[in-house]
Protein backbone atom coordinates (compact mmCIF):
# COMPACT_ATOMS: atom_id res chain seq x y z
CA UNK A 1 0.00 0.00 0.00
CA UNK A 2 1.21 3.25 -0.51
CA UNK A 3 1.01 4.69 2.57
CA UNK A 4 3.39 2.10 4.18
CA UNK A 5 6.47 4.08 3.91
CA UNK A 6 9.45 3.33 5.52
CA UNK A 7 10.12 4.41 8.86
CA UNK A 8 13.51 5.94 8.04
CA UNK A 9 13.01 8.86 5.93
CA UNK A 10 16.71 9.90 6.02
CA UNK A 11 19.26 10.21 8.28
CA UNK A 12 18.59 13.93 9.20
CA UNK A 13 17.25 14.30 12.93
CA UNK A 14 13.68 13.36 13.23
CA UNK A 15 13.01 16.87 14.82
CA UNK A 16 15.24 20.11 14.69
CA UNK A 17 17.98 19.27 17.03
CA UNK A 18 17.02 16.08 18.57
CA UNK A 19 17.93 12.97 17.59
CA UNK A 20 18.47 10.89 14.03
CA UNK A 21 16.41 7.86 13.90
CA UNK A 22 19.97 5.96 14.24
CA UNK A 23 20.70 7.25 17.96
CA UNK A 24 17.31 5.74 18.61
CA UNK A 25 16.99 2.55 16.90
CA UNK A 26 20.30 1.67 17.23
CA UNK A 27 20.42 -2.32 16.59
CA UNK A 28 17.96 -0.98 13.18
CA UNK A 29 15.56 -3.19 14.40
CA UNK A 30 12.61 -0.83 13.92
CA UNK A 31 13.95 -0.03 10.08
CA UNK A 32 13.73 -3.36 9.69
CA UNK A 33 10.69 -3.78 10.35
CA UNK A 34 9.22 -1.36 8.55
CA UNK A 35 11.27 -2.45 5.60
CA UNK A 36 9.90 -6.14 5.84
CA UNK A 37 6.51 -4.26 6.02
CA UNK A 38 6.72 -2.14 2.60
CA UNK A 39 8.67 -4.81 0.98
CA UNK A 40 6.62 -7.43 1.01
CA UNK A 41 3.71 -7.01 -1.12
CA UNK A 42 0.61 -8.77 -0.90
CA UNK A 43 0.96 -10.61 -4.75
CA UNK A 44 4.13 -12.19 -3.30
CA UNK A 45 2.34 -13.19 -0.18
CA UNK A 46 -0.57 -15.29 -1.79
CA UNK A 47 2.38 -16.73 -4.20
CA UNK A 48 3.84 -18.45 -0.69
CA UNK A 49 0.55 -19.36 0.74
CA UNK A 50 0.38 -22.73 -0.15
CA UNK A 51 3.68 -23.51 1.29
CA UNK A 52 1.59 -23.83 4.52
CA UNK A 53 3.74 -21.72 6.70
CA UNK A 54 1.29 -18.76 7.88
CA UNK A 55 1.17 -19.25 11.56
CA UNK A 56 3.39 -17.62 13.59
CA UNK A 57 4.50 -20.62 15.99
CA UNK A 58 8.27 -20.95 14.67
CA UNK A 59 8.82 -17.10 15.06
CA UNK A 60 11.10 -17.44 18.22
CA UNK A 61 12.50 -20.78 17.11
CA UNK A 62 15.94 -20.56 15.50
CA UNK A 63 14.88 -21.56 12.72
CA UNK A 64 12.22 -18.67 11.98
CA UNK A 65 15.28 -16.51 10.61
CA UNK A 66 16.74 -15.46 6.79
CA UNK A 67 14.67 -18.59 5.74
CA UNK A 68 11.37 -17.84 7.31
CA UNK A 69 8.72 -17.46 4.14
CA UNK A 70 7.94 -13.62 3.57
CA UNK A 71 4.48 -13.81 5.02
CA UNK A 72 6.22 -14.78 8.59
CA UNK A 73 8.88 -12.15 8.22
CA UNK A 74 5.59 -9.77 7.24
CA UNK A 75 3.91 -10.65 10.47
CA UNK A 76 6.63 -10.08 12.49
CA UNK A 77 7.76 -6.86 10.88
CA UNK A 78 3.75 -5.88 11.93
CA UNK A 79 4.16 -7.80 15.19
CA UNK A 80 7.04 -5.34 16.08
CA UNK A 81 5.32 -2.46 15.05
CA UNK A 82 2.46 -3.44 17.46
CA UNK A 83 5.44 -3.76 20.34
CA UNK A 84 7.23 -0.26 19.21
CA UNK A 85 3.18 1.40 19.95
CA UNK A 86 2.89 -0.98 23.13
CA UNK A 87 6.27 0.14 24.37
CA UNK A 88 5.43 4.17 24.31
CA UNK A 89 1.91 3.54 25.84
CA UNK A 90 3.57 1.03 28.74
CA UNK A 91 6.05 3.37 29.81
CA UNK A 92 4.18 5.85 29.67
CA UNK A 93 1.70 4.52 32.13
CA UNK A 94 4.28 2.96 34.04
CA UNK A 95 6.12 6.35 34.39
CA UNK A 96 2.48 8.07 35.62
CA UNK A 97 1.63 5.61 37.91
CA UNK A 98 5.16 5.86 39.71
CA UNK A 99 5.18 9.62 39.75
CA UNK A 100 1.81 9.71 41.39
CA UNK A 101 1.07 13.16 40.08
CA UNK A 102 -2.64 11.71 39.29
CA UNK A 103 -5.64 11.31 41.35
CA UNK A 104 -8.96 9.41 41.28
CA UNK A 105 -10.36 8.07 38.16
CA UNK A 106 -7.89 8.58 36.50
CA UNK A 107 -4.95 7.38 39.03
CA UNK A 108 -6.86 3.93 38.26
CA UNK A 109 -7.21 4.35 34.59
CA UNK A 110 -3.41 4.87 34.59
CA UNK A 111 -3.06 1.52 36.41
CA UNK A 112 -5.27 -0.61 35.27
CA UNK A 113 -4.27 0.34 31.20
CA UNK A 114 -0.99 0.12 32.51
CA UNK A 115 -1.09 -3.50 33.24
CA UNK A 116 -2.90 -4.50 30.36
CA UNK A 117 -0.20 -2.58 28.17
CA UNK A 118 2.55 -3.98 30.35
CA UNK A 119 1.52 -7.46 29.03
CA UNK A 120 0.45 -6.42 26.04
CA UNK A 121 4.36 -5.64 25.75
CA UNK A 122 5.21 -8.98 27.21
CA UNK A 123 2.87 -10.95 25.10
CA UNK A 124 4.27 -9.90 21.89
CA UNK A 125 7.98 -10.36 23.34
CA UNK A 126 7.19 -13.42 24.14
CA UNK A 127 5.76 -14.71 20.57
CA UNK A 128 8.95 -12.28 18.68
CA UNK A 129 11.73 -14.22 21.46
CA UNK A 130 15.07 -13.16 19.40
CA UNK A 131 13.75 -11.00 16.99
CA UNK A 132 11.77 -8.20 19.33
CA UNK A 133 13.01 -4.38 19.10
CA UNK A 134 14.34 -3.59 22.30
CA UNK A 135 13.05 -1.04 24.60
CA UNK A 136 13.70 2.58 23.12
CA UNK A 137 14.30 5.26 25.72
CA UNK A 138 11.53 7.79 26.46
CA UNK A 139 11.18 11.64 27.62
CA UNK A 140 7.54 12.27 28.19
CA UNK A 141 8.82 15.89 29.44
CA UNK A 142 6.45 15.99 32.46
CA UNK A 143 3.20 14.68 30.53
CA UNK A 144 3.06 12.09 33.64
CA UNK A 145 3.31 14.62 36.26
CA UNK A 146 0.27 16.79 34.71
CA UNK A 147 -3.07 15.20 35.08
CA UNK A 148 -4.43 17.50 32.22
CA UNK A 149 -2.00 16.92 29.97
CA UNK A 150 -1.63 13.16 30.98
CA UNK A 151 -5.48 12.78 30.10
CA UNK A 152 -4.55 14.96 26.79
CA UNK A 153 -2.04 12.13 26.27
CA UNK A 154 -3.71 8.99 26.83
CA UNK A 155 -6.41 9.93 24.49
CA UNK A 156 -4.25 10.83 21.72
CA UNK A 157 -2.10 7.50 22.29
CA UNK A 158 -5.31 5.12 23.20
CA UNK A 159 -6.68 6.21 19.50
CA UNK A 160 -3.23 5.77 17.87
CA UNK A 161 -3.20 2.59 19.03
CA UNK A 162 -6.82 1.52 17.62
CA UNK A 163 -6.36 3.35 14.46
CA UNK A 164 -3.22 1.79 14.21
CA UNK A 165 -4.11 -2.29 14.72
CA UNK A 166 -7.02 -1.47 12.64
CA UNK A 167 -4.89 -0.72 9.42
CA UNK A 168 -2.29 -3.80 10.36
CA UNK A 169 -4.58 -6.40 11.34
CA UNK A 170 -5.96 -7.21 7.99
CA UNK A 171 -2.24 -7.47 6.57
CA UNK A 172 -1.79 -10.40 8.99
CA UNK A 173 -1.41 -13.58 7.28
CA UNK A 174 -1.75 -15.99 10.23
CA UNK A 175 -5.42 -16.56 11.31
CA UNK A 176 -4.02 -17.24 14.67
CA UNK A 177 -1.88 -14.18 14.96
CA UNK A 178 -4.88 -12.08 13.81
CA UNK A 179 -6.99 -13.45 16.07
CA UNK A 180 -4.60 -12.34 18.78
CA UNK A 181 -3.89 -8.98 17.57
CA UNK A 182 -7.49 -8.65 17.42
CA UNK A 183 -7.96 -9.25 20.97
CA UNK A 184 -5.61 -6.47 21.64
CA UNK A 185 -7.89 -4.15 19.35
CA UNK A 186 -10.85 -4.49 21.19
CA UNK A 187 -9.21 -3.64 24.30
CA UNK A 188 -7.42 -0.93 22.97
CA UNK A 189 -10.86 0.64 22.17
CA UNK A 190 -12.33 -0.07 25.72
CA UNK A 191 -8.81 1.69 26.86
CA UNK A 192 -9.70 5.36 24.23
CA UNK A 193 -13.61 4.76 25.15
CA UNK A 194 -12.50 4.87 29.12
CA UNK A 195 -10.27 7.72 28.74
CA UNK A 196 -12.24 9.88 26.00
CA UNK A 197 -15.27 9.44 28.86
CA UNK A 198 -12.41 10.69 31.55
CA UNK A 199 -11.57 13.80 29.22
CA UNK A 200 -15.46 14.40 28.67
CA UNK A 201 -15.85 13.22 25.32
CA UNK A 202 -17.65 11.11 23.89
CA UNK A 203 -16.42 7.63 24.15
CA UNK A 204 -17.57 6.48 20.82
CA UNK A 205 -17.82 9.52 18.29
CA UNK A 206 -18.61 8.04 15.04
CA UNK A 207 -20.17 4.86 13.71
CA UNK A 208 -17.35 4.11 11.56
CA UNK A 209 -13.55 4.24 12.74
CA UNK A 210 -10.91 5.21 10.03
CA UNK A 211 -7.62 2.81 10.00
CA UNK A 212 -4.42 5.10 10.29
CA UNK A 213 -1.24 4.01 8.20
CA UNK A 214 2.37 3.67 9.74
CA UNK A 215 3.87 6.59 8.14
CA UNK A 216 1.20 8.91 9.80
CA UNK A 217 1.56 6.86 13.01
CA UNK A 218 4.89 7.46 12.91
CA UNK A 219 4.57 10.83 12.42
CA UNK A 220 2.55 11.52 15.05
CA UNK A 221 4.90 9.51 17.66
CA UNK A 222 7.85 11.64 15.97
CA UNK A 223 5.66 14.96 16.55
CA UNK A 224 5.58 14.19 20.58
CA UNK A 225 9.34 13.59 20.62
CA UNK A 226 8.51 11.09 23.60
CA UNK A 227 11.15 8.61 22.19
CA UNK A 228 14.69 10.08 22.31
CA UNK A 229 18.48 9.18 22.32
CA UNK A 230 19.58 6.70 25.44
CA UNK A 231 21.63 9.36 27.70
CA UNK A 232 25.12 8.09 27.09
CA UNK A 233 26.50 7.26 30.48
CA UNK A 234 29.12 5.29 29.95
CA UNK A 235 32.79 6.09 28.70
CA UNK A 236 36.23 5.31 27.57
CA UNK A 237 37.90 7.95 29.27
CA UNK A 238 40.95 7.66 31.36
CA UNK A 239 39.10 7.67 35.35
CA UNK A 240 40.73 10.67 37.27
CA UNK A 241 38.49 9.92 40.39
CA UNK A 242 40.74 10.00 43.92
CA UNK A 243 42.10 6.54 43.39
CA UNK B 1 -82.85 -16.41 13.89
CA UNK B 2 -81.86 -16.84 17.50
CA UNK B 3 -79.32 -18.95 18.78
CA UNK B 4 -80.10 -20.29 22.69
CA UNK B 5 -77.66 -20.09 25.45
CA UNK B 6 -76.24 -23.55 24.89
CA UNK B 7 -75.29 -23.12 21.58
CA UNK B 8 -73.77 -20.20 22.22
CA UNK B 9 -71.60 -21.97 24.81
CA UNK B 10 -70.27 -24.80 22.42
CA UNK B 11 -69.67 -22.06 19.47
CA UNK B 12 -67.64 -20.12 22.80
CA UNK B 13 -65.65 -23.25 23.15
CA UNK B 14 -65.17 -23.94 19.50
CA UNK B 15 -63.88 -20.42 18.99
CA UNK B 16 -61.40 -21.19 21.59
CA UNK B 17 -60.12 -24.99 20.52
CA UNK B 18 -59.42 -22.62 17.07
CA UNK B 19 -57.20 -19.99 18.85
CA UNK B 20 -55.53 -22.63 21.18
CA UNK B 21 -54.77 -24.47 17.67
CA UNK B 22 -53.38 -21.47 16.09
CA UNK B 23 -50.93 -20.18 18.92
CA UNK B 24 -49.56 -23.41 19.32
CA UNK B 25 -48.56 -23.63 15.63
CA UNK B 26 -47.09 -20.23 15.88
CA UNK B 27 -45.06 -21.78 18.95
CA UNK B 28 -44.15 -24.72 17.03
CA UNK B 29 -43.07 -22.42 14.10
CA UNK B 30 -40.97 -20.17 16.15
CA UNK B 31 -39.09 -23.00 18.04
CA UNK B 32 -38.34 -24.60 14.81
CA UNK B 33 -36.88 -21.72 13.40
CA UNK B 34 -34.40 -21.06 16.85
CA UNK B 35 -33.37 -24.75 16.30
CA UNK B 36 -32.60 -24.17 12.79
CA UNK B 37 -30.43 -21.69 13.98
CA UNK B 38 -29.00 -22.77 16.90
CA UNK B 39 -28.00 -25.45 14.33
CA UNK B 40 -26.08 -23.16 11.57
CA UNK B 41 -24.34 -21.55 14.71
CA UNK B 42 -22.86 -24.87 15.48
CA UNK B 43 -22.01 -25.28 12.27
CA UNK B 44 -19.26 -22.88 12.17
CA UNK B 45 -15.72 -23.79 12.93
CA UNK B 46 -14.15 -22.96 16.25
CA UNK B 47 -11.94 -19.79 16.36
CA UNK B 48 -8.31 -20.55 15.87
CA UNK B 49 -6.21 -20.77 19.13
CA UNK B 50 -4.16 -17.35 19.87
CA UNK B 51 -0.32 -16.90 18.66
CA UNK B 52 -0.18 -14.55 21.51
CA UNK B 53 0.55 -16.18 25.12
CA UNK B 54 -2.54 -14.48 26.61
CA UNK B 55 -1.33 -13.72 30.41
CA UNK B 56 -3.11 -11.29 33.05
CA UNK B 57 -2.48 -7.56 33.86
CA UNK B 58 0.71 -6.78 34.95
CA UNK B 59 0.62 -4.80 38.17
CA UNK B 60 3.67 -2.61 39.21
CA UNK B 61 5.82 -4.11 41.76
CA UNK B 62 6.04 -1.99 45.20
CA UNK B 63 8.43 0.96 44.56
CA UNK B 64 9.72 0.12 47.98
CA UNK B 65 13.56 0.37 46.49
CA UNK B 66 13.23 2.18 43.63
CA UNK B 67 15.53 5.08 42.81
CA UNK B 68 14.65 7.74 40.02
CA UNK B 69 17.14 9.77 37.97
CA UNK B 70 17.18 11.52 34.86
CA UNK B 71 19.98 12.99 32.69
CA UNK B 72 20.83 16.91 32.35
CA UNK B 73 19.70 17.98 28.87
CA UNK B 74 20.16 21.25 29.14
CA UNK B 75 22.55 23.56 31.68
CA UNK B 76 20.27 25.21 34.00
CA UNK B 77 21.10 26.91 37.44
CA UNK B 78 20.10 24.62 40.19
CA UNK B 79 18.37 26.77 43.02
CA UNK B 80 17.49 26.74 46.56
CA UNK B 81 13.83 26.74 45.88
CA UNK B 82 11.29 26.22 42.83
CA UNK B 83 11.63 29.75 41.49
CA UNK B 84 13.88 31.19 38.89
CA UNK B 85 14.44 33.80 41.36
CA UNK B 86 15.70 31.82 44.06
CA UNK B 87 19.53 32.01 44.80
CA UNK B 88 21.31 30.10 42.89
CA UNK B 89 23.25 26.64 44.24
CA UNK B 90 25.32 25.54 41.44
CA UNK B 91 25.83 25.39 37.69
CA UNK B 92 24.41 21.91 36.43
CA UNK B 93 26.13 21.00 32.97
CA UNK B 94 25.44 18.60 30.56
CA UNK B 95 28.52 16.46 31.20
CA UNK B 96 30.88 15.14 33.39
CA UNK B 97 34.15 15.33 33.86
CA UNK B 98 34.71 11.88 31.77
CA UNK B 99 32.68 13.36 29.35
CA UNK B 100 29.27 11.59 29.68
CA UNK B 101 26.16 12.42 29.70
CA UNK B 102 25.55 14.13 33.52
CA UNK B 103 22.90 12.91 35.52
CA UNK B 104 20.88 13.29 38.84
CA UNK B 105 18.92 11.67 41.44
CA UNK B 106 15.35 12.77 41.64
CA UNK B 107 14.06 13.37 45.22
CA UNK B 108 10.89 15.29 44.70
CA UNK B 109 8.70 17.92 42.43
CA UNK B 110 6.36 21.00 42.88
CA UNK B 111 4.77 23.30 40.69
CA UNK B 112 6.28 26.81 40.88
CA UNK B 113 5.54 30.06 40.18
CA UNK B 114 3.14 30.09 36.63
CA UNK B 115 2.43 26.15 37.17
CA UNK B 116 6.04 25.41 35.99
CA UNK B 117 7.19 22.25 37.14
CA UNK B 118 10.56 22.39 38.81
CA UNK B 119 12.52 18.64 40.44
CA UNK B 120 14.37 18.48 43.45
CA UNK B 121 18.13 17.16 42.51
CA UNK B 122 20.75 15.66 44.25
CA UNK B 123 23.86 17.40 43.41
CA UNK B 124 27.61 16.00 42.13
CA UNK B 125 28.80 18.71 44.62
CA UNK B 126 30.44 20.17 47.91
CA UNK B 127 29.33 20.06 50.33
CA UNK B 128 28.54 16.03 49.67
CA UNK B 129 24.38 15.70 50.21
CA UNK B 130 23.44 19.08 49.11
CA UNK B 131 20.11 19.24 46.75
CA UNK B 132 18.80 21.77 45.09
CA UNK B 133 15.83 22.44 42.41
CA UNK B 134 16.09 22.99 38.66
CA UNK B 135 13.19 23.12 36.14
CA UNK B 136 12.20 20.30 35.04
CA UNK B 137 12.77 21.07 31.36
CA UNK B 138 16.54 20.90 31.91
CA UNK B 139 15.91 16.99 32.30
CA UNK B 140 15.57 14.14 29.75
CA UNK B 141 13.26 11.08 30.59
CA UNK B 142 13.14 9.99 33.73
CA UNK B 143 14.89 6.01 34.68
CA UNK B 144 13.89 3.85 37.12
CA UNK B 145 16.43 1.44 38.85
CA UNK B 146 15.67 -0.82 41.22
CA UNK B 147 19.08 -1.61 42.14
CA UNK B 148 20.94 0.03 45.83
CA UNK B 149 24.65 -0.09 46.83
CA UNK B 150 25.76 0.06 50.60
CA UNK B 151 29.41 0.53 51.37
CA UNK B 152 30.49 -0.15 54.75
CA UNK B 153 33.38 1.60 56.32
CA UNK B 154 33.74 -0.81 59.31
CA UNK B 155 33.00 -3.71 57.90
CA UNK B 156 34.93 -2.73 54.82
CA UNK B 157 32.40 -4.27 52.36
CA UNK B 158 29.96 -3.43 49.41
CA UNK B 159 26.79 -4.68 49.35
CA UNK B 160 24.32 -4.26 46.20
CA UNK B 161 21.00 -5.27 46.66
CA UNK B 162 17.89 -5.09 44.18
CA UNK B 163 14.31 -4.98 45.08
CA UNK B 164 15.65 -5.35 48.52
CA UNK B 165 17.31 -9.00 48.22
CA UNK B 166 20.63 -9.03 48.32
CA UNK B 167 22.84 -10.06 45.16
CA UNK B 168 26.22 -9.58 45.39
CA UNK B 169 28.84 -8.75 48.20
CA UNK B 170 32.73 -8.49 48.05
CA UNK B 171 35.27 -6.65 50.32
CA UNK B 172 36.59 -3.39 49.76
CA UNK B 173 39.68 -0.95 50.63
CA UNK B 174 38.34 2.49 50.81
CA UNK B 175 40.08 6.16 52.12
CA UNK B 176 43.07 6.09 54.59
CA UNK B 177 42.60 8.28 57.98
CA UNK B 178 44.00 11.03 56.24
CA UNK B 179 41.59 10.88 52.84
CA UNK B 180 38.04 9.72 53.99
CA UNK B 181 35.84 8.16 51.78
CA UNK B 182 32.80 10.71 52.51
CA UNK B 183 29.97 9.18 54.54
CA UNK B 184 26.35 9.59 53.08
CA UNK B 185 23.77 9.57 49.96
CA UNK B 186 25.17 9.31 46.74
CA UNK B 187 24.03 7.80 43.49
CA UNK B 188 26.77 6.17 40.63
CA UNK B 189 27.07 8.60 37.51
CA UNK B 190 28.33 7.10 34.95
CA UNK B 191 30.60 4.24 33.53
CA UNK B 192 34.34 3.98 32.83
CA UNK B 193 36.05 0.62 30.56
CA UNK B 194 38.55 0.22 27.97
CA UNK B 195 40.77 2.79 29.36
CA UNK B 196 44.90 2.01 29.59
CA UNK B 197 45.12 2.50 33.86
CA UNK B 198 45.98 -0.55 35.66
CA UNK B 199 45.62 1.44 38.97
CA UNK B 200 42.01 1.42 38.20
CA UNK B 201 41.44 -2.21 37.39
CA UNK B 202 39.36 -3.03 34.02
CA UNK B 203 35.98 -0.82 35.28
CA UNK B 204 35.23 2.27 36.76
CA UNK B 205 32.03 3.50 38.36
CA UNK B 206 31.95 7.23 38.43
CA UNK B 207 29.68 8.85 41.93
CA UNK B 208 28.00 12.04 42.87
CA UNK B 209 30.75 11.81 46.03
CA UNK B 210 33.65 14.21 46.23
CA UNK B 211 36.34 14.04 48.64
CA UNK B 212 36.63 16.97 51.43
CA UNK B 213 40.54 17.10 51.25
CA UNK B 214 41.39 16.11 47.96
CA UNK B 215 40.14 18.96 46.20
CA UNK B 216 42.83 20.11 44.29
CA UNK B 217 42.83 16.33 42.83
CA UNK B 218 42.15 16.54 38.96
CA UNK B 219 38.74 17.04 38.02
CA UNK B 220 38.00 18.25 41.51
CA UNK B 221 38.10 14.72 43.73
CA UNK B 222 35.32 12.58 42.67
CA UNK B 223 34.80 9.31 44.11
CA UNK B 224 34.90 6.28 41.84
CA UNK B 225 34.37 2.48 42.60
CA UNK B 226 36.93 0.33 40.33
CA UNK B 227 39.26 -2.34 39.80
CA UNK B 228 42.52 -2.47 41.60
CA UNK B 229 46.24 -3.31 40.55
CA UNK B 230 46.80 -4.24 44.01
CA UNK B 231 44.59 -6.84 45.19
CA UNK B 232 46.33 -7.76 48.37
CA UNK B 233 46.17 -4.64 49.92
CA UNK B 234 41.76 -5.82 50.48
CA UNK B 235 40.36 -5.12 52.44
CA UNK B 236 41.03 -2.43 53.83
CA UNK B 237 41.47 1.36 54.36
CA UNK B 238 44.24 1.94 51.76
CA UNK B 239 43.14 4.71 48.91
CA UNK B 240 42.74 7.96 48.41
CA UNK B 241 39.22 7.69 49.19
CA UNK B 242 37.73 5.61 46.06
CA UNK B 243 36.30 2.07 46.95
CA UNK B 244 38.46 0.01 45.34
CA UNK B 245 37.43 -4.08 44.89
CA UNK B 246 39.37 -7.25 43.23
CA UNK B 247 38.80 -6.65 39.24
CA UNK B 248 36.92 -9.73 39.65
CA UNK B 249 34.27 -8.31 41.89
CA UNK B 250 34.51 -4.92 39.67
CA UNK B 251 33.35 -7.02 36.21
CA UNK B 252 30.90 -8.78 38.38
CA UNK B 253 28.81 -5.79 39.48
CA UNK B 254 29.72 -4.84 36.20
CA UNK B 255 27.36 -6.37 34.85
CA UNK B 256 24.26 -6.26 37.95
CA UNK B 257 24.73 -2.59 38.90
CA UNK B 258 23.34 0.20 36.40
CA UNK B 259 24.09 4.44 35.99
CA UNK B 260 21.52 5.93 38.41
CA UNK B 261 22.01 3.05 41.19
CA UNK B 262 21.77 4.84 44.94
CA UNK B 263 25.19 4.44 46.76
CA UNK B 264 25.19 4.78 50.58
CA UNK B 265 28.31 5.14 52.28
CA UNK B 266 28.02 4.27 56.26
Amino acid sequence: MAEDRTLRPSPSPLWPGGPTFDEIDPSGAISEAADRIRSTTRGGLLKQAGAGATILLGLHTPAAGAAAPASQKRDRAILNYALLLEYLQASFYTEAERMRALKGALARQAQVVGAHERDHVRSLRAVLGGAAIGRPRFDYRGVTEDPSAFRDTAVAFEDLAVAAYKQQAPRVQSKRLLGALLSIHSVEARHAAWIRYLAGRLPAPDAFDEPMSQRRVVAIVDDTRFIVAPAKTSGKKRPRFTG
Amino acid sequence: MTITAPERRRLRRAAFVAGALVASAGVCVVVVSLLTTNRSHTSLPPPPRSALPLGRPTPLASDAHLARWAPVSAAAIARRAPDPSAPPVARLDTRTPEHTRNIVGLLGRTRGRGGRLWVRVRLAILPNGTSAWVPRRALGGYVFVHTRLVIDRRRLQAVLSRDGRVVFRAPVGIGKPAWPTPRGEFYVRDRLTSYRSPAYGPLAFGTSARSRVMTDWPAGGYIGIHGTDHPELLPGRVSHGCIRMANRNILRLGRLMPVGTPVIVR
